[in-house]
Formats: structure tokens, C-alpha cells, sequence
């Protein structure tokens, strides 16, 4: 039967009706709208649906709505600000770190919560942050670079970032 | 020409805010008023005959509105070169997943209810999944039918067999060759079922409006073969159906085929509501395409100085229980077989053969994947056995600029030695002191590109002097959009930003032939270049007269139409388009492109179906292997590839390191395993594709040898790069660890045999 909980999605609250088997992931796409959450596998194996709670980045796929409630969840409808695009979607676009799409909103989730506990990660660490997010387009080297990229803007004082010159290869 | 100020470039993609945000529209994002979702039922058999439908206690679920079997739709069959596929199963299932009944309810749960509702009761019959068996006499035969089937002149299925085409290449006399060879090698090799592993699950969004008309929201990268095998499998004419296709979260060849659309329609038609269909991962494993498994016989006879003298392939396509692109697949990667190479006499079989296996259709690569891995396997085999450099002997042998190919045409736009020399030039210095379990493997390749066909744009000019451009090539994540925008943006002399491209829509953009075989770059890049040529001109008129000048001394730069050499001479184009709209109507522009070969001078021989372009390419891989555990361990890919020229260079980077990492799954990881036609790993758990950490360094180097007739030079890049991989890092493993492999995947526990076999003979009791 279902019964209603409160969600609060990139700083909203939102009241829904669930029933106790609907998936946080189903509930942002099909209940609130929020379709920038993909659906990959349902199982928990490619990351597409990846979304923040609490802090940490988790497969919605594998969140039952009603365990999010009260909780605070960011999907990447969130994720730019009211003064623009995040460090990390401008990265994105800049280092051309997606191809198809499918995968960009949870591998920036990922990302945004690999920066979020440790601003200035080593290659190796964004390698291991994004290793639940499948990518069949890009083969990865273009979202490592922007990653790092990301990291190095938004902490000046470390040095230690990619840029773009040196990767052209012509 | 004027000069150049677009193309080459790093210009960030067009549709980069978009995917970013989480705003781009995908099949599965739409939702209709009063829509509803549908679920297919699939047959757990892998060859039955069906005896019975009972759907009533479905029909009876409170919430089902429409239940549809092959009884709710015309007796017709579709497919692209053998029409050989139903709606529905009709009377019995040739393969486990087949589509048998489908349900459409008002939401997802009580959908899937209902399908556990529907009881079918089958007689199992016997069944044949090796395609060697099924090549012999009395073997079940998959399609009894199968020389009654409609199909393309080309393609001649046999009369009471499971063959379904016959591809046949001849060039000089093979067997005189080999007698006139100093030594002669024969391999086999085995490539494995695959999936394309795209992120993005099949959607289809499909509803049947007042009037009638079929409309489908679908991730197709052929809209127009779409339409035409939904027409023909639901037995409608083409003005009654719209396909439009929204983001693609890629296809890779896997979406090509009607898997979800005509199911969703005939549901849709049924209910008289819209209807939502999409696939579950297991379903995209099971019931869309997946790669051919192939046995690959390469026998090759070369000189002492390493000139190869004769090559002969057979190979043995499976393709399942219907034919899909298969016989495609078959002759396009044929004409190319024995690879980028001089040999006089040249003699390829290629048989298409049906089993009770998952469909097999194009995946990237479209064949060439695996027989470019058997053919540069062998090609390290022939430089071991004569003590030949693999760099030298690849050198030595390979196609040049004016050489007649396999297929008929002389060769055009040709870098492969450019690519050999500048991979060799990044491993200099390396290969000679290698540690044990460390080494260095090359490969090089040739990919063809779809011949005969067409591609056709049109170019609107706004009053405001922005240009919206209308065609059929579908944006799959390839980059093709912003390709198609430097091009128009550097014709017209406007911003890439004033540009907007019109998604693919089969009512209103102009028919192409598909987003396929790596020819959108070449085909759409020449329609839209020449549409917006065609709009041009137009402009010229306008500006000729104002500016009191010739059209033919004018020039299109910086959003005005200049007079050249003159740069203070001129008018904006805004200015010309909005008078125009009410003087002489709007600037329209339009263009078709096609192919045309032509022999040089003094070649008589014409191609039978001469490859558009061949993209060519070398690779090096640099690993290491536990030679106690068989471990591997990639650490370095170098890749240099003819592109003929550079549209926009981090798209074009992003699709040769994509292209690397799909054939590194494809070589270490990634292999269907199908237990009596029952797939066993249908989940990407236990189907594993490369993960970040999996990524190893990729030095990319693009080479551009101009192709006389692409627009600007450039060819295509969508998948050479992944046909070379699998050989690049088998070869490298070998001189790692000194034990070859000749089936896909190369996993550690095939090396971990071999390597016991190669220290104490006779003990490897697991091979």
C-alpha cells in the first residue's frame, strides 16, 4: 500500500506517495520529473543513476524511496548553481569528458562526492572514486582529465591539475 | 577556399550544456498524456514449437489494457537483408528471448504481473547452436522456410540448409601462390559473442494518433531502415509512421534493428493510448543484436624477404536465429579480409550460417573486429617464423596510395605507413631491452566505409542571419552534431553557436542511409557543406547587388558577405535573409550527396561494391603478464590513425581512445557465455566491460592524408580504432609471455594453461 514520505531533493521538500517497493531512482524520474537520473541496469552495476544522500554517492537504483526519506538527496538537476555551471560540468564540457550522455549525470555525481571528501585527489584516487561508473563511449581518459581539472579550480593553492596544452597531439 | 576558422579545433560539443545538466531528452525521458507501459513476454526455449496462447486470466488483471500476440498483427516478415523476422513469434520460437506476447497496462508493475499471467505451452524441439553443426546435412534447420523469404538480389540463402549467404572473394590463383611461396602458415582463430554495452537500455515511446499515423520516439541510428521494416512488418505505407529520434545513450550497431518498436505499436494501435516499451538490461543481452561469434581459418603463403604472395580465409559467421544485418556483415568486412596488404592472389569464403543462438547483426567494426584479429595475428606469426621486424614486415607489405584493392578500386587517401612509422617512432628504444613478462605488440588495419549510398541536408537561413540545419544523422554521442555545425559554420562564415541542428525526424528531415560504418563525418559533412553552398549562393545574388560586385568575387566571413579584398565592402548576412523573407522568400538551401567511383585513367576493372573510403591505422601495446598467474596487465596504448583530416580534434581524440577501450574489453574481458542458447551472463556483473581503473595510458596521433572528395579531406574514425585493438594487445602478450592465444577473450586462465603447457608439455589438462 502506499504511504507518503517526504523527500528533500536539491533543497526541496517534496511529499510523494510510494509504495514500499518503488526505488528512490524510480520515484525521481517518474514521480518528480527529475529524469536527468538514468536508468542503466537496476541492479547497481553501471553507475548511470548515481545521486548524492547524505554526502556519499549511491546507486538510486538500490535505494528504496522510502529509506531516502528525510534524507538530503542532490541529483545532477542540482549540481549547477544559481551562479552557473559547476567546476565540474564546465570541465566536462571543456576537456570533452562524455559522449553520449547516458553515463554524464552519475559519473559527475560520483565526482562531485570524490571532491567533496577529498578536494585534491591523486589520479589513482578519481580512478578508484569512478570505477562503479560504466562509460562505454569515452574509454575514461577524457573524465580523468576533467576531474583533476575540476579539483585543481576549485582548490587553487594546489597545483598539480591537467591542462590542455600538451594534450594536443597534432 | 576561404581560410580556415572553424575545423581542427577543440570546438566543445554543441550539445555539451545539455548532457551536463542532465537536460538531454532520451526515449525513456518522454512521457505522454495517458500513456501507458508495456512488457515483453520471451520464450525460455531456445527452438520450440508453440501450441498455445492463453492470455484471458492477463486480459482479466484490473489495470491491463491491451494484450497483443502474433495474432494482432499481419502475417509479414521484415529484416534488412533477408526478410526472415516477425512481429511476434509465429508458431514456433527459433531462439531463448524471442518476442511471443506483450502486455500494456497502466503502469510498470502490473504489466509485469500480467506477462507472469500469460501461459504458453510449448513442444521443444531440437535445436543446433554451433554453427559447424549446423552446417551439416541433417542438422535441425532453424527457418525451413528459408529460400521462400524475400531478400536483396545479393544475398541467396540456400535451399534446405541453414546458410544464409555465401560471400566469395577471388583475386590470382591462391594455390598457385602458395606453391610459389617459400613458407606457408595456417591458423585458426575464434572471436566470441559479444554485446555492444551500450549504457542507455532500448526505449520505445510509440502511439497511433487520431488520424492513424504511427509515431515513435526511438534511439535508432537509422530512422529511415526503421520506418521502412516497421512499414513492412506491420504492413502499413511509409506516410503513416514517424519516427523521431530523440539522445541516443549509444548504439554502437545495437540499436539499428525494429526490436521494441513494432511491439510497442501494435500494443499502442491495440490500446488506442500511447504505449512505453523498454528493455531491461538481461533483455538487451538476450533479444536485441549481439557480435558474431566467427571461426577464422587464415592460411597465408609469403617469400623468405617477407612478401606476402597468398592468403586464403574461411570464415564461419553465426548469426543466430535471424539474419539482422548478417549478411552485411559478411560481404562489407569481406571485401577487406586479408588485410591492408600487396598480396596477388587472394581467396576469401565467408558463410553466414543460422543457429538458435541470440541474433548476431553489426557491432562497431562490422566484422572487421575479428578478422583483423586473426589476420595481424598470423601477420606476427609470419615475422617470428622469418625473423622478419612485425614493423618491417607490415612495411614491407603495406597498401599504398594507387594500389588495387581486394574489392576492385584503386586506393585513395592512404597513411597506413605514416601510421606504422609514427607508433613505431612512440616505442622506439623500447622494445629491444624488455624485462621478462613485459612486451611490445603492433598491429595495423583497414576499416571500409558503407559504399552506395546517400545523404541529403537542407539549410534554412533565419532573418537574423542564424542557420538551422535539417538532417538525418543521428547524434549517438560520436559528435556528429558539432561536426555538422563547424562545417556549415565555416561554409557560411558564422558562429558554430548561430547554428542549430534539427534532430532527426522522418517527416521532416531528408532521408539519409543510417549512422553507420563510420560515414557521417564523409557523407551528411559533404550534404550539409553542399546545402549550405546551395544557400550561399543564394546570398551572393542578394549581395551581388547591393554591393554592386560579382557573386563570384564575394565572400561569406564573420556573419557578412564581403567582397574579397575588400573587407570594409560588405553586408550582413542577417540583413540579406530578412529582406530576402519578404522580397523573394526565405533562403532555403538543399543537397544531396552520393558516392561516386571513379577508375583512374588506365584501370579498367570496376569494383563490385567499392568501400567509400578505407580509414587506415596502426597501433602498439605495451603490457606485462604474472607468467606465474597469467595475470596481464595493459599499461600503454599507442594509436596513430589516417583520418584523412581533422574536423574537430577532441571529438575525434574521444572517439579513438572510446574505440581503444571497447577493444580492450573485447580482448581481455568481454565474452557471452551461452549455455544451449541460454545466455548466462546476461548482466554487466558477470559480463565484464572496461572500467576506469581498467584504462591505461592512450597516446592517440592522428595522421591526415586527404581524401580528395570528403569535405575539407576528412573521412571517418567511428570504428577503425577497435578493429586493430585485439590484435594489438594479443601480439604484445605473446612477446610478453611467448604463448599465443587464439581464441577471445585472452583471460588469465587461457594464458595460465598455456604458459603450463609451454614449461612442461602434456600437463595442461584444461586445455
Amino acid at each position: 500500500m502506499k504511504r507518503s514520505i517526504d523527500l528533500l531533493v536539491n533543497g526541496q521538500t517534496c511529499s510523494v506517495l510510494v509504495e514500499p517497493w518503488w526505488t528512490l531512482k524510480d520515484v525521481l524520474r517518474e514521480q518528480l520529473g527529475l529524469t536527468g537520473t538514468k536508468t542503466g541496469c537496476e541492479e547497481g552495476d553501471c553507475g548511470a543513476c548515481t545521486v548524492i544522500m547524505e554526502g556519499k554517492a549511491v546507486n538510486s537504483c538500490l535505494v528504496l524511496a522510502a529509506e531516502a526519506a528525510g534524507k538530503a538527496v542532490t541529483t545532477i538537476e542540482g549540481l549547477a548553481g544559481p551562479d552557473g555551471l559547476h567546476p565540474l560540468q564546465e570541465a566536462f564540457i571543456e576537456f570533452g569528458a562524455f559522449q553520449c550522455g547516458y553515463c554524464t549525470p552519475g559519473v559527475l555525481m560520483s565526482a562531485w562526492a570524490l571532491l567533496d571528501e577529498n578536494p585534491n585527489p591523486s589520479r589513482e584516487q578519481v580512478r578508484d572514486a569512478l570505477a562503479g561508473n560504466l562509460c562505454r563511449c569515452t574509454g575514461y581518459v577524457k573524465i580523468e582529465q576533467a576531474v583533476l581539472a575540476a579539483a585543481a579550480r576549485l582548490t587553487p593553492a594546489v597545483t598539480g591539475g591537467v591542462s590542455m596544452e600538451g594534450a594536443d597531439t597534432l | 577556399m576561404s581560410s580556415i576558422v572553424v575545423l581542427g579545433q577543440r570546438q566543445p560539443r554543441v550539445d555539451g550544456f545539455e548532457k551536463v545538466t542532465g537536460q538531454s531528452q532520451y526515449a525513456d525521458d518522454i512521457v505522454l498524456p495517458n500513456m501507458l507501459r508495456g512488457k515483453v513476454l520471451r520464450s525460455p526455449h531456445p527452438h520450440a514449437r508453440i501450441l498455445k496462447i492463453d492470455t484471458s486470466r492477463a486480459e482479466r488483471l484490473p489495470g491491463v489494457v491491451a494484450v497483443a500476440t502474433a495474432k494482432d498483427v499481419p502475417l509479414s516478415r521484415y529484416g534488412t537483408g533477408i526478410q526472415d523476422e516477425t512481429v511476434f513469434a509465429v508458431d514456433r520460437v527459433r531462439y531463448a528471448g524471442e518476442a511471443v506476447a506483450a502486455v500494456a497496462a497502466v503502469d510498470l508493475d502490473i504489466a509485469k504481473k500480467a506477462i507472469g499471467l500469460i501461459s504458453v505451452e510449448y513442444e521443444e524441439l531440437p535445436a543446433v547452436f554451433d554453427a559447424h553443426e549446423a552446417m551439416k546435412s541433417g542438422s535441425p534447420l532453424v527457418h525451413e522456410e528459408l529460400h521462400t523469404y524475400k531478400h536483396l538480389p545479393l544475398f541467396e540463402p540456400f535451399e534446405g540448409t541453414n546458410i544464409g549467404y555465401h560471400f566469395k572473394l577471388r583475386r590470382g590463383d591462391v594455390e598457385a601462390g602458395f606453391a610459389e611461396s617459400d613458407l606457408v602458415l595456417e591458423d585458426t582463430y575464434q572471436a566470441p559473442m559479444a554485446q555492444h554495452g551500450y549504457i542507455e537500455p532500448p526505449v520505445a515511446v510509440c502511439w497511433f494518433d487520431a488520424q492513424g499515423r504511427a509515431t515513435v520516439w526511438s534511439p535508432s541510428p537509422k530512422p529511415f531502415t526503421l520506418r521502412a521494416q516497421l512499414a513492412a512488418a506491420l504492413q502499413l505505407p511509409l506516410s503513416k509512421i514517424r519516427i523521431m529520434t530523440c539522445r541516443v545513450g549509444g548504439s554502437f550497431g545495437g540499436k539499428g534493428d525494429a526490436k521494441l518498436e513494432h511491439i510497442g505499436l501494435a500494443l499502442a494501435r491495440k490500446a488506442g493510448r500511447p504505449v512505453k516499451l523498454s528493455m531491461t538490461r538481461p533483455e538487451t543481452f538476450t533479444s536485441t543484436l549481439v557480435r558474431h561469434p566467427a571461426t577464422i581459418r587464415v592460411k597465408t603463403g609469403v617469400k623468405r624477404d617477407g612478401t606476402l604472395h597468398a592468403r586464403q580465409m574461411e570464415v564461419i559467421w553465426n548469426t543466430g536465429a535471424y539474419c539482422a544485418s548478417g549478411a552485411m556483415v559478411c560481404r562489407n568486412s569481406g571485401h577487406s579480409a586479408p588485410g591492408p596488404y600487396k598480396i596477388p592472389h587472394v581467396k576469401v569464403d565467408s558463410l553466414l550460417v543460422y543457429t538458435n543462438n541470440p541474433i548476431s547483426g553489426g557491432m562497431r567494426g562490422f566484422g572487421s573486429p575479428q578478422l583483423t584479429w586473426a589476420v595481424e595475428c598470423q601477420m606476427d606469426e609470419i615475422a617470428g617464423r622469418l625473423g622478419i621486424d612485425p614493423i618491417e614486415l607490415r612495411l614491407k607489405n603495406a597498401v599504398e596510395e594507387g594500389t588495387l584493392l581486394y574489392d576492385g578500386q584503386v586506393a585513395h587517401s592512404v597513411g597506413l605507413k605514416e601510421t606504422i612509422r609514427e607508433v613505431a617512432t612512440q616505442i622506439e628504444g623500447r622494445r629491444g631491452r624488455l624485462a621478462p613478462g613485459r612486451g611490445i605488440g603492433v598491429a595495423c588495419s583497414q576499416k571500409s566505409c558503407a559504399s552506395g549510398s546517400s545523404s541529403s541536408a537542407f539549410v534554412k537561413i533565419n532573418e537574423d542571419g542564424t542557420v538551422i540545419v535539417m538532417s538525418s544523422t543521428v547524434e549517438a554521442g560520436q559528435g556528429s552534431d558539432t561536426v555538422k555545425a563547424q562545417i556549415v559554420a565555416e561554409e557560411l562564415g558564422v558562429r558554430v553557436e548561430d547554428v542549430v541542428l534539427v534532430a532527426p525526424d522522418t517527416d521532416i528531415t531528408p532521408y539519409d542511409m543510417g549512422t553507420v560504418a563510420s560515414r557521417s563525418t564523409f557523407h551528411m559533412g559533404n550534404a550539409v557543406r553542399l546545402a549550405a553552398a546551395d544557400a550561399k549562393g543564394k546570398l551572393f545574388q542578394l549581395a551581388a547587388d547591393r554591393l554592386e560586385a560579382n557573386a563570384a568575387d564575394l565572400e561569406a566571413v564573420g556573419g557578412m558577405v564581403r567582397v574579397k579584398g575588400s573587407p570594409d565592402q560588405g553586408v550582413r548576412i542577417a540583413t540579406l535573409a530578412a529582406a530576402s523573407v519578404r522580397k523573394a522568400g526565405p533562403i532555403l538551401g538543399q543537397a544531396t550527396y552520393i558516392h561516386k567511383y571513379e577508375a583512374p585513367a588506365g584501370v579498367t576493372e570496376m569494383p563490385s561494391e567499392p568501400s567509400t573510403f578505407y580509414v587506415y591505422g596502426a597501433q602498439a601495446a605495451e603490457v606485462s603478464v604474472d607468467l606465474e598467474t597469467g595475470g596481464i596487465d595493459v599499461g600503454r596504448i599507442v594509436a596513430s590513425f589516417d583520418v584523412g583530416r581533422v574536423i574537430n580534434l577532441t571529438t575525434c581524440e574521444g572517439q579513438v581512445e572510446g574505440q581503444v577501450m571497447m577493444g580492450l574489453g573485447a580482448t581481455l574481458y568481454e565474452e557471452m557465455l551461452v549455455d544451449g542458447g541460454r545466455v548466462l551472463n546476461p548482466n554487466f556483473r558477470d559480463y565484464k566491460m572496461p572500467t576506469m581503473p581498467d584504462t591505461p595510458m592512450i597516446s592517440t596521433s592522428l595522421v591526415q592524408e586527404p581524401h580528395q572528395e570528403g569535405p575539407h579531406g576528412a573521412k571517418g574514425i567511428g570504428e577503425a580504432v577497435t578493429v586493430t585493438t585485439p590484435a594489438t594487445i594479443t601480439n604484445a602478450i605473446f612477446q610478453a609471455a611467448g604463448v599465443r592465444i587464439k581464441s577471445l577473450p585472452v583471460t588469465p586462465e587461457k594464458l595460465f594453461w598455456a604458459l603450463k603447457e609451454l614449461k612442461t608439455p602434456g600437463s595442461a589438462e584444461g586445455e
